[in-house]
C-alpha cells in the first residue's frame, strides 16, 4: 500500500431502482495507492456502487469526494477515474493501437502525444507486437490487457474494475492477477476491484469490502476478514467458500490416490 | 452536459413519436372519420359487397394454406437435409419477392391464360383457364410464398438439436419425433406465418385485379380501389377498416406469441444429416417448387422478346421499344427516385428509432418502439387511403415525397426490427466507455457503432429500395396526382391489353431488383473476404 492519504471518501451513498433500494447509506474511504476489492454475491450492489463512483449513475443521497473535492455530480470524464468492464467493450472496428489512442486523439491536451503514449501503454501491458492487430483476433486475456492499456492511457489516478476476469480461463486469470499487481506498482494507481470470486479478492487486495444486500457487512484486511468476521453473514460467506474449496481439493486428492 | 444531452435525446424521442403519430396513426384515424352511414348503406346494399367478402376470404384462406404448407416443406428440405445447391434453391424461393404481385398474375396468364392463350396451354393444346378462383389462388401463393418460407426457415434453422438426440437414443420413430418435437416447436411460428400470409393476400389487389372474371366477381381490395377511383371515400373507408381487421389480429397475435424459439438456448444444431430417401424427396420437392416459381417468370420473360406470343416466338425488341416509347424511362426514373428516397430516409429513420429504443432508452422509448412496428399492421392499400384523406389538402399531396414517405412507413417495421436486433447484440457498455474516456455519445455512434452495423444498414437500404420498386399498394392511390412509378405501368398496360408492355415492365423491375440484390451480395462477399 502507498501513503495513508485518503483518495476517495464516500458518505451515505444510496441508490435505488424503481422504488427498490440497491445501495443503502454506504460510507467508506479508499486510501491513495490502495487495492480495494468489493466482494459479494450477485445483486448485492457491487456494480451499482462502481458505476456511482465512476459517474455512470447518480446517487439519490450521499457524496463522493476525491482528493478532498466533491465529485458526486461531476461527469465521468472529469473525475480522473477509469473503468475496465467485464466485457472489455473494445472498439472492434479499430486496431489495438487505435483503441488505446482514440480518446487521447480526441482530447485537446493529449492529441500530439497520442501515438507515443499509446505505444508506452501497450509496452506496459506487453502488447507492443499486437499494435496493428484487430481486437477480434486476440485472446480473452489479451483483450483484457488492451482494455487496461486504453484506460491507463488517460492517466487516471483511480481505476475501477467490474468483474474483469469472469470470462477468462483459470490460467489466464492467474497471470492477469500478477499483471494487475505489477501495473499498480508501476503506475501507483488506486484500484477498486469488483468481484464475486473470493480467492481473487483475497489474493489481490490490501482491503476487502464485503457487501450484503446493499450494505457494507465488513471492510477490512483479508487477514482480519478471515480471522475476525464482523458478523454471521461474513462468517458464513467466507467459511462456505473455504469449505467448498476444501471439499473440491479433497475430492481431487481422492481421485489422485485412486 | 449530461442533463443537456438527456434533454436532446428526449426532444428527439418526442419529435419521432409525434412524427409517427402524424404519418401512421392520424391517416388511419382519418379513414374512420370519413365513414358515413350513407357510405356504409351504399356499400352493404351493393350487389358486389357480400360476394367480394366471400371471394376474399375463400381465395386468401386457400392460398394461405397452400403457401404455408409449401413453405414448411421448402424450409424442411433446406434446413433438415444435406442436399446440394441449397444456396440456389433458397435464392429461387425468394425470387418472387422482387416483382409486384400483379406480375405473378401476369406470368400465370402468359403461361396458362384462358382457352389456350398461354404458352403452356398452346403447346399442350389444353383448354384450361387460369382466370378466376384457381388463378387468384395460384398467384397469391406465388406472391406470398417467399415470406412464409423466410418466416419458417429462420426459426427451423435455430432449433435446438438436443431433444432430437435424446429421442433418437430412446428409439422414438421419425414421424413421432416430428409430431412430438418439431410441430410443438413450430406451433407459434406457424400461427404467425398463417396470419401474416393471410393478411398479405387478403389486402393485395394486384393478383385479383389481373385475374378476376365477371363470373368470379370482385374481392374487397378491388372494390376499395374502385371506390377510391370514384372518390367514394365513405365506402372505401369501410372496406379499409375491414381489411385492417386481419392485419391488426396478426399484429396482436404476433406481439403476444413472439418468442419463435429463437431466444431459447441452442446447445447443438439439429444437423442436416438424413437418409437417401429424404434427400431424394427434398430434391424432387425443391426442384418442382423452383420450376413452379420460375415458369410464370420465364413465361413473361419469353413474351418480352416474342413477336406474337405465344403463336410466333421469333425474337424481337419491339415490345421493349414500344414500352420505352410510351414513357417507361420516365416511369423508371420516378420509381428509382421513390426507391432511393425511401432507402435513404427509411434507413436513417429506422436506425435513429432503433438506437433510441435500444441503446439510449428513456421516457417514450416504449411508445416509440410500438409506433415503429405498428405500420406492419396497416396494409398498403389502407395506408394509401389514409394518406389520400389525411394529406389531401397539404402541400405534400401529389409530390414525390409523399409517395417516398408512404413507402418508407409501409415497409418500416422489418428494417427497424433488424436494426433493433443488431444493436441489441452489440456490447452495451460502448457508450459508457466513451463517457469515462471523455468521448461523446455521438462520436461513439459515428466512429464505432455505424461501422459495426454497416452490413445491416445496407441490408435495410436494399429492403426499402427493392420493395419500393415493386410495390403497387399505397402508390396506386397516391399516383396520380404524384408521378407514376414503373410498377403501376403494368396494371395500365394490362387494362389496355398490351401484354407485351406489361411483360416488359415486369422484367425491367425484376432486372433492377436483381441487380441491386446481386450488388449487395457481391459487396457482402468482398467484405467477408477482406475480413479474412
Amino acid at each position: 500500500m502507498g501513503s495513508l492519504k485518503d483518495k476517495l471518501v464516500v458518505r451515505d451513498l444510496s441508490k435505488g431502482y424503481r422504488e427498490k433500494e440497491v445501495l443503502t447509506s454506504v460510507s467508506f474511504t479508499v486510501r491513495d495507492g490502495e487495492f480495494l476489492s468489493i466482494l459479494g454475491p450477485s445483486g448485492c450492489g457491487k456494480t451499482t456502487l462502481l458505476r456511482l463512483l465512476v459517474g455512470l449513475l447518480t446517487p439519490e443521497t450521499g457524496t463522493i469526494e476525491k482528493d478532498g473535492v466533491d465529485i458526486t455530480f461531476a461527469p465521468p470524464d472529469r473525475r480522473g477515474m477509469g473503468i475496465v468492464f467485464q466485457n472489455y467493450a473494445l472498439f472492434e472496428n479499430m486496431s489495438v493501437q487505435k483503441n488505446v489512442e482514440y480518446a487521447l486523439k480526441i482530447k485537446k491536451g493529449t492529441r500530439m502525444i497520442a501515438r507515443e503514449r499509446a505505444g508506452e501503454m501497450l509496452a506496459a501491458v506487453g502488447l507492443s507486437d499486437y499494435a496493428k492487430a484487430m481486437p477480434g483476433k486476440l485472446s480473452g486475456g489479451q483483450q483484457q490487457r488492451v482494455a487496461i492499456a486504453r484506460t491507463l492511457a488517460l492517466r487516471p489516478d483511480v481505476i475501477l474494475f467490474d468483474e474483469p476476469m469472469s470470462a477468462l480461463d483459470v490460467a489466464t486469470r492467474l497471470s492477469m492477477r500478477c499483471e494487475l499487481k505489477r501495473l499498480q506498482k508501476t503506475f501507483g494507481t488506486t484500484m477498486i476491484y469488483v468481484t464475486h470470486d473470493q480467492e481473487e479478492a483475497f489474493a489481490l487486495s490490501d482491503r476487502i469490502m464485503i457487501l450484503d444486500r446493499g450494505e457494507i457487512a465488513q471492510l477490512d484486511t483479508p487477514e482480519n476478514v478471515c480471522k475476525n468476521p464482523a458478523n454471521d453473514y461474513v462468517r458464513s460467506f467466507v467459511l462456505d467458500n473455504l469449505r467448498a474449496k476444501i471439499e473440491s481439493l479433497s475430492a481431487f486428492a481422492e481421485g489422485l490416490s485412486v | 452536459m449530461t442533463r443537456q444531452s438527456k434533454a436532446v435525446r428526449l426532444t428527439i424521442r418526442i419529435s419521432l413519436v409525434l412524427f409517427f403519430l402524424a404519418v401512421v396513426i392520424c391517416p388511419v384515424f382519418s379513414i374512420f372519420l370519413r365513414i358515413t352511414p350513407a357510405g356504409v348503406r351504399a356499400l352493404v346494399s351493393s350487389k358486389d359487397f357480400v360476394p367480394a367478402i366471400v371471394n376474399s376470404v375463400t381465395t386468401a384462406l386457400t392460398a394461405t394454406l397452400i403457401s404455408t404448407l409449401l413453405a414448411l416443406g421448402a424450409a424442411f428440405s433446406l434446413s433438415r437435409t444435406n442436399i446440394r445447391g441449397k444456396g440456389v434453391f433458397s435464392t429461387l424461393f425468394v425470387l418472387p419477392m422482387l416483382i409486384p404481385s400483379i406480375s405473378h398474375a401476369y406470368g400465370l396468364k402468359a403461361l396458362i391464360g384462358a382457352n389456350g392463350s398461354g404458352i403452356l396451354s398452346w403447346l399442350l393444346g389444353l383448354n384450361f383457364s387460369i382466370l378466376g378462383f384457381p388463378g387468384i389462388v395460384a398467384g397469391s401463393v406465388l406472391y406470398s410464398f417467399p415470406i412464409a418460407f423466410l418466416m419458417i426457415e429462420s426459426v427451423l434453422r435455430y432449433e435446438d438439436g438436443l431433444p432430437y438426440r435424446a429421442a433418437q437414443v430412446l428409439g422414438i420413430p421419425p414421424l413421432r419425433r416430428f409430431t412430438g418435437i418439431t410441430l410443438p416447436y413450430l406451433k407459434k411460428t406457424l400461427i404467425s406465418t398463417f396470419f401474416a400470409v393471410f393478411t398479405m393476400i387478403v389486402t393485395d389487389y394486384g393478383v385479383p385485379e389481373a385475374l378476376h372474371t365477371r363470373s368470379f366477381g370482385y374481392t374487397l381490395s378491388i372494390l376499395m380501389l374502385r371506390d377510391v377511383e370514384n372518390a367514394r371515400f365513405g365506402s372505401a373507408g369501410v372496406i379499409g377498416i375491414l381489411l385492417l381487421v386481419p392485419a391488426v389480429a396478426a399484429f396482436t397475435i404476433d406481439l403476444f406469441i413472439r418468442d419463435h424459439g429463437q431466444s431459447g438456448f441452442v446447445s447443438e444444431p439439429v444437423g442436416a444429416g438424413c437418409g437417401r430417401g429424404a434427400r431424394v424427396l427434398a430434391y424432387v420437392f425443391s426442384g418442382i417448387l423452383s420450376c413452379l416459381i420460375l415458369l410464370p417468370i420465364a413465361a413473361f420473360s419469353v413474351q418480352v422478346f416474342a413477336k406474337s406470343y405465344p403463336t410466333d416466338l421469333s425474337f424481337t425488341f419491339s415490345h421493349i421499344r414500344d414500352t420505352f416509347r410510351s414513357g417507361a424511362d420516365r416511369f423508371l426514373e420516378n420509381s428509382l427516385l421513390y426507391a432511393v428516397l425511401a432507402a435513404l430516409f427509411g434507413t436513417a429513420l429506422a436506425f435513429l428509432s432503433a438506437y433510441l429504443t435500444t441503446r439510449a432508452k428513456g421516457p417514450l422509448s416504449r411508445p416509440l418502439h410500438l409506433l415503429s412496428i405498428t405500420s406492419v399492421a396497416i396494409p398498403g392499400l389502407v395506408l394509401g387511403l389514409g394518406y389520400v384523406i389525411f394529406f389531401n389538402r397539404t402541400p405534400l399531396y401529389g409530390t414525390v415525397f409523399l409517395i417516398a414517405l408512404a413507402n418508407t412507413i409501409h415497409f418500416f417495421a422489418s428494417p427497424y426490427l433488424l436494426m433493433v436486433n443488431t444493436l441489441n447484440k452489440i456490447n452495451p457498455d460502448l457508450e459508457n466507455v466513451g463517457k469515462t474516456l471523455g468521448v461523446g455519445r455521438l462520436r461513439i455512434v459515428f466512429d464505432v457503432l455505424l461501422p459495426k452495423v454497416r452490413p445491416s444498414l445496407f441490408e435495410m437500404a436494399v429492403y426499402f429500395f427493392v420493395n419500393s420498386m415493386m410495390t403497387i399498394s399505397a402508390v396506386s392511390l397516391l399516383a396520380p396526382p404524384a408521378p407514376l412509378p414503373l410498377s403501376l405501368m403494368i396494371a395500365r398496360a394490362e387494362s389496355q391489353i398490351d401484354l407485351g408492355k406489361a411483360a416488359t415492365v415486369s422484367l425491367l423491375i425484376l432486372s433492377v431488383n436483381l441487380a441491386v440484390r446481386g450488388a449487395m451480395a457481391l459487396a457482402r462477399r468482398r467484405a467477408a473476404q477482406a475480413q479474412g
